[in-house]
């Protein structure tokens, strides 16, 4: 079912100098340009990068862990997308259109635990957490609570096909995106020893950055290693960027480290690592950026997600969320190291936001071409325009 | 409707109005269930139902075992699925 419809007509947002700047982002990288100002600047093209790139593919929009427990609900806004995330009585997750079948009103407006059933405050039309409608009252008059024109078994609330992976919660919003696993079968396939349970051990453990930026510009920052020199010079004490790899593949790209030695503690300790893994991974650490908005990066003995909000044009935020596969690390003892490693990241991602909102702004500037790419460091971030450029031409 | 009568109902006009205001879930659950008593009583079937209505909701809502009770009465006399 295609649940949404701008009513757009998308080949008309393509103007002829449009789609021959998205042409040119398709060249091989040597003769590449990056994608035009207007894929962040233009408010005429957010309706086409809606439909083509975010609802027509799997968007992250929240974490499992934001409902962890049985009759958990959590109201999402997703590019104006009004979603509610559950977990149900058995303990299964749900996404659906937060809004009742009868009037469209917004079902749920805070997040919380419900002992039993979602009420719509409107008229009170009753759901289950797993979107089962189960009363209209006064339906069919004062104290009847049905009506043979209302099948109730066709009036459940809307559910979106979604998928958990690393702890990250993706919607598909038209309906049309193959599965899941075909989606995001190479990084699944490459992360295969980390598909596993991973566990939210705290507040301390998230935070949100909002960044003046248009959401594609953290991506492009996040796939390279070329820039860590440069905006993280505290790498350089054990990642120089000759350790760094690239990662380039269909989906999702990115790069890799092969020194991967944080320090979190004077005496060395470390957390406990994902039993029998690879001995590749003992100091290897892999980040990437699975197309279109989540940033990923696994570890021996944590994994992280940010999941990319784009609030507007030149507003994201940007949802962090650390990841532990050992659920010893959250008693007390660990904690202390939780919050290093925690504040480790935030001072990451902190040293990138003024690169990304000066190039947000560097935009604004008209007789910029997209930029040219370097053949030997830049290629996972060609690799993301090609596959923005090619999904907004429909190819 | 008697003058004890219309006390009862004023009384539980207000416990419910009350209960409302306090979102008070158990209340608004025991309070309808009452009122739909009273009005049975009284040989008004529509009143009655009107009131189960309301107090099965709100035991749907917030988990009362007396959801499944009242759904029951409400199937009974054919007024829920």
């Amino acid at each position: 079912m295609t649940l949404h419809d701008t009513g757009l007509d998308p080949s008309a947002a393509l103007s002829p100098a449009l789609d021959a700047a998205l042409e040119a982002v398709l060249r091989p990288i040597e003769a590449a340009n990056g994608l035009p100002n207007a894929c962040y600047t233009e408010p005429g093209l957010q309706g086409l990068e809606r439909d083509r790139v975010f609802f027509s593919g799997w968007a992250a929009i929240g974490f499992a862990h934001q409902v962890a427990n049985p009759g958990d609900v959590m109201p999402i806004t997703f590019l104006g997308q009004p979603l509610l995330l559950t977990r149900d009585r058995e303990g299964a997750l749900h996404v659906f259109l937060n809004v009742c079948r009868h009037r469209g009103m917004i079902l749920v407006t805070e997040a919380g635990n419900l002992p039993r059933a979602i009420r719509c405050p409107y008229h009170s039309w009753c759901y289950e957490l797993d979107g089962r409608l189960r009363t209209t009252p006064h339906v069919g008059g004062p104290g009847t609570n049905r009506h043979e024109c209302l099948d109730r078994a066709s009036l459940g609330l809307v559910e979106l096909r979604m998928a958990e992976w690393l702890g990250v919660v993706f919607v598909n919003l038209d309906g049309t995106a193959p599965e899941f696993d075909i989606w995001a079968a190479e990084a699944k396939a490459r992360w295969a020893e980390f598909d596993r349970p991973v566990h939210f051990l705290g507040d301390e453990s998230a935070f949100r950055l909002d960044v003046k930026t248009n959401w594609k510009l953290a991506v492009e920052n996040y796939c390279e290693s070329y820039h860590l020199p440069w905006v993280h010079p505290g790498l350089n004490s054990y990642s120089r960027l000759e350790d760094h790899y690239h990662i380039e593949a269909n989906g999702f790209s990115g790069q890799g480290t092969t020194v991967y030695r944080p320090m979190l503690t004077e005496d060395g300790r470390r957390f406990p690592p994902i039993p029998g893994l690879s001995s590749v991974w003992d100091e290897a650490a892999e980040y990437i950026a699975l197309y279109p908005n989540v940033l990923l990066g696994v570890h021996k003995d944590h994994s992280f997600a940010i999941i990319l909000e784009p609030e507007s044009l030149d507003s994201t935020r940007e949802h962090i969320a650390i990841f532990y596969p050992d659920r010893a690390v959250a008693d007390e003892a660990y904690a202390p190291m939780r919050q290093r490693n925690a504040a480790m990241w935030r001072e990451v991602f902190e040293e990138d936001v003024f690169v990304v909102e000066g190039m947000q702004a560097g935009r604004h500037a008209s007789g910029f071409d997209g930029g040219r790419f370097s053949p030997a460091m830049d290629g996972p971030t060609h690799a993301f325009h090609r596959w923005i450029a090619a999904r907004l031409r429909g190819v | 409707m008697g003058e004890e009568a219309r006390r009862t109902r004023q009384t539980l006009d207000a416990q419910l109005l009350a209960a409302h205001a306090a979102g008070d879930a158990a209340a608004l659950v025991a309070l309808y269930g009452a009122a739909a008593a009273e009005a049975e009583a009284h040989g008004d079937a529509e009143a009655a139902a009107f009131y189960r209505t309301h107090a099965y909701v709100f035991a749907l809502e917030s988990g009362d075992p007396a959801a499944d009770a009242l759904h029951g009465a409400l199937q009974a006399a054919g007024r829920e699925e």
